[in-house]
């Protein structure tokens, strides 16, 4: 998951837990607040009550000839209500609390205001009552207003963090982008500083532009040096060579000198090819091939096919070719292509016993063109694959692979070209992968 | 023909001369850079062989004066040097062909020969060999007007020994000429006599082969 999608998420699980925990307690939050603020209400209409009764008397809630029944007070909804009688076994009361009250045979919970008071030497008690059910209405409207309100800023910030975030990353990306992922050899990279004011990405830049620059400067010295060996190594290589071929040509030669000859010649090959070999890799590891022809890689493997077929049969080897159709590979390289696949091809066929098969095929698969290349061989023991893995030149079992340079060549060669390689070994025998990208 | 040989390591320049002068060619040698220039300047070359690292300046900047002075020559660059850019620049700059040291002085020749058909527009040259005929240009074997079905492996095999008829091959000047430098040597010899093997056993069918010898623990040699 990329920096800034984990960021976005991790802002909104935050959010998210924090409102969800609010969400969870506001009920019970609402509830006493709500309550909180009845009783408040209540009193100040007691005091209102109590001020009324003080300036005018009784005269507003009882008759002069009827102060026995009391008097009682509903709102037109029955959201509240007043209640004053006069008591006759007087006990100090100063209390709120929850009481229903029956109301044309509906119950109604209210909560009750209850207080004892003394009139001109008479005692009445006044209840002043609010409907429970219209302070959880109150409740319900101001928890669905939030709910909402939260939403809405839940999405809101939500959007606005994705695209800061985008912003702020952007270059972050581009310097994954630009300076990492897209460079394959040094020389690609470019040195002009990403625009971004913070400073974190600053250092970043400048620390991945220096490091190149040092890469880059043992890069050239190892090319120069691969230059230098190149020649220091081939040219004598050439004057032997030479000068054999050069006997070779002489007349009157005995069987004897020319089994001398040979025998040197194989030598001066062994050596050449060691050379060449080593080269290759140097030359492969410092990105010093071009990559820049289009081939159609089906028809390297037909070509090979048909090259080495014959030396299959030879060896009473069954040999088998499917392709289903061509595929174009753009940006690479022909030869060390054809090395890589012929390399492998060789190996098959030279440890496949009489008797065995090679199944060649390249088929289309999603990420663009897949070649197998399948033989019934004693397969690669573990501790030379390992070998192979960890980058390791001279291999330990240079009695089977000679020189040894086969495998690392192939295994180069596809890390060079950005060609996926898979290899599958055992007693069964050896199956090598090559997925080659569109 | 003439040919001017610019090569410093005095040993391989001595086997060039003495192994083209076995083919008629006639040899000039150049051990530096500045008897290169004055040879350039004066003589008529029909070919000139360029090693690039020279004591005392850079092969490729005698291509410039190989360009003013010496129009028609067929340039092929000698070089041990490894770098890619060498071998763009010095084909870009004219020359004809880039052979890698080391190498086999038949390989030379060939490249020699393949270079002078092109460039003298024998792109149609036939080559007989007993009964049958190489068609060089379309790369086929033509035994009475009928075609045998060849390789391309087979027939460069076959081509590469009949431009060097009457004279040994061995084993690896032939494999090297086919495969290059990157196939296994301990093999190389079973893949030529297989290859040898189905070229018999394909023109056997039509003719014979007789002119083909096998020259035992050695190579092999068209007799003509």
């Amino acid at each position: 998951m990329y920096l800034s999608s984990k960021m976005v998420l991790f802002n909104l699980l935050a959010k998210g837990v924090i409102l969800s925990m609010f969400f969870i307690s506001a009920p019970f939050l609402f509830n006493h607040f709500a309550l909180k603020n009845t009783d408040l209400q209540l009193d100040e209409k007691k005091e209102q009550v109590l001020s009324i009764i003080k300036r005018e008397g009784m005269s507003q809630f009882f008759s002069e000839e009827d102060t026995l029944s009391g008097f009682g007070s509903y709102n037109i909804l029955k959201e509240e209500y007043i209640l004053l009688e006069k008591i006759q076994d007087p006990e100090p009361l100063d209390t709120i609390y929850n009481r229903d009250r029956i109301l044309e045979n509906e119950r109604v919970p209210y909560r009750v205001r209850a207080y004892m008071f003394s009139f001109q030497e008479d005692y009445f008690l006044l209840e002043i009552g609010r409907s429970l059910g219209t302070i959880k209405d109150t409740e319900n409207i101001i928890y669905k207003i939030l709910l909402v309100t939260f939403w809405f800023f839940l999405m809101m910030t939500f959007f606005l963090d994705i695209a800061f975030n985008k912003r702020l990353i952007e270059p972050f990306r581009q310097i994954i982008h630009q300076k990492l992922s897209q460079i394959d050899e040094p020389q690609q990279f470019p040195y002009q500083p990403v625009k971004t004011s913070t400073i974190d990405f600053q250092l970043l830049d400048s620390s991945i532009s220096e490091m190149m620059k040092r890469i880059q400067k043992s890069f050239n010295q190892e090319r120069v040096f691969i230059s230098h060996a190149s020649h220091e190594l081939k040219t004598p290589i050439s004057v032997l060579q030479s000068q054999i071929e050069s006997f070779f040509s002489e007349e009157n030669l005995s069987d004897k000198d020319l089994d001398r000859l040979m025998e040197m010649q194989s030598t001066v090959q062994k050596f050449k090819k060691t050379v060449n070999s080593l080269l290759l890799l140097s030359k492969v590891n410092n990105a010093q091939f071009l990559k820049s022809e289009t081939v159609d890689i089906a028809l390297i493997l037909e070509d090979l096919f048909e090259e080495w077929e014959s030396v299959a049969e030879d060896k009473s080897i069954d040999i088998r070719l499917l392709t289903s159709e061509s595929f174009q590979l753009k940006a690479t390289n022909i030869s060390l292509c054809t090395i890589m696949l012929q390399n492998v091809l060789i190996n098959a066929i030279k440890y496949t016993p009489s008797g065995g098969s090679i199944e060649m095929s390249g088929t289309p698969c999603n990420l663009g063109y897949r070649i197998s290349i399948k033989d019934t061989g004693p397969g690669i023991s573990p501790e030379l694959m390992e070998q192979v893995k960890t980058g390791i030149v001279f291999l330990k079992d240079a009695k089977v692979d000679r020189s040894g340079f086969g495998l690392q060549i192939i295994f180069k060669i596809a890390l060079y070209l950005g060609i996926e390689i898979e290899m599958d070994s055992g007693e069964h025998g050896t199956e090598f992968n090559f997925c080659f990208h569109e | 023909m003439r040919v001017l040989i610019v090569e410093d390591e005095k040993p391989l320049a001595k086997e060039i001369v003495f192994f083209l002068k076995e083919n008629e060619w006639v040899c000039d040698w150049a051990a530096n850079f500045l008897e290169a220039s004055e040879n350039i300047a004066v003589n008529p070359y029909d070919f000139i062989l360029l090693d690039l690292g020279l004591p005392d300046g850079n092969g490729m900047d005698l291509l410039d004066e190989i360009n003013d002075h010496q129009k028609n020559s067929l340039v092929i660059i000698l070089t041990a040097r490894s770098e890619v850019s060498d071998k763009i620049e010095a084909l870009e700059k004219g020359a004809d062909d880039y052979l890698p040291k080391p190498f086999s002085l038949l390989e030379l020749q060939a490249r020699m020969q393949a270079i002078l058909r092109r460039k003298s527009g024998w792109n149609n040259e036939q080559m007989v060999v007993g009964e049958f005929t190489l068609d060089t240009h379309n790369s086929v074997v033509i035994h009475k007007g009928e075609r045998v079905h060849l390789t391309k492996k087979e027939f460069r095999l076959l081509y590469f020994l009949l431009v060097h008829k009457n004279r040994v091959i061995n084993r690896f000047q032939l494999a090297e000429h086919l495969w290059g430098d990157h196939v296994e040597d301990e093999y190389q010899s079973n893949f030529i006599n297989v290859h040898i093997k189905n070229i018999r056993k394909k023109l056997g069918e039509y003719a014979s082969v007789d002119w083909l010898e096998t020259i035992r623990g050695i190579g092999y040699r068209i007799q003509l």
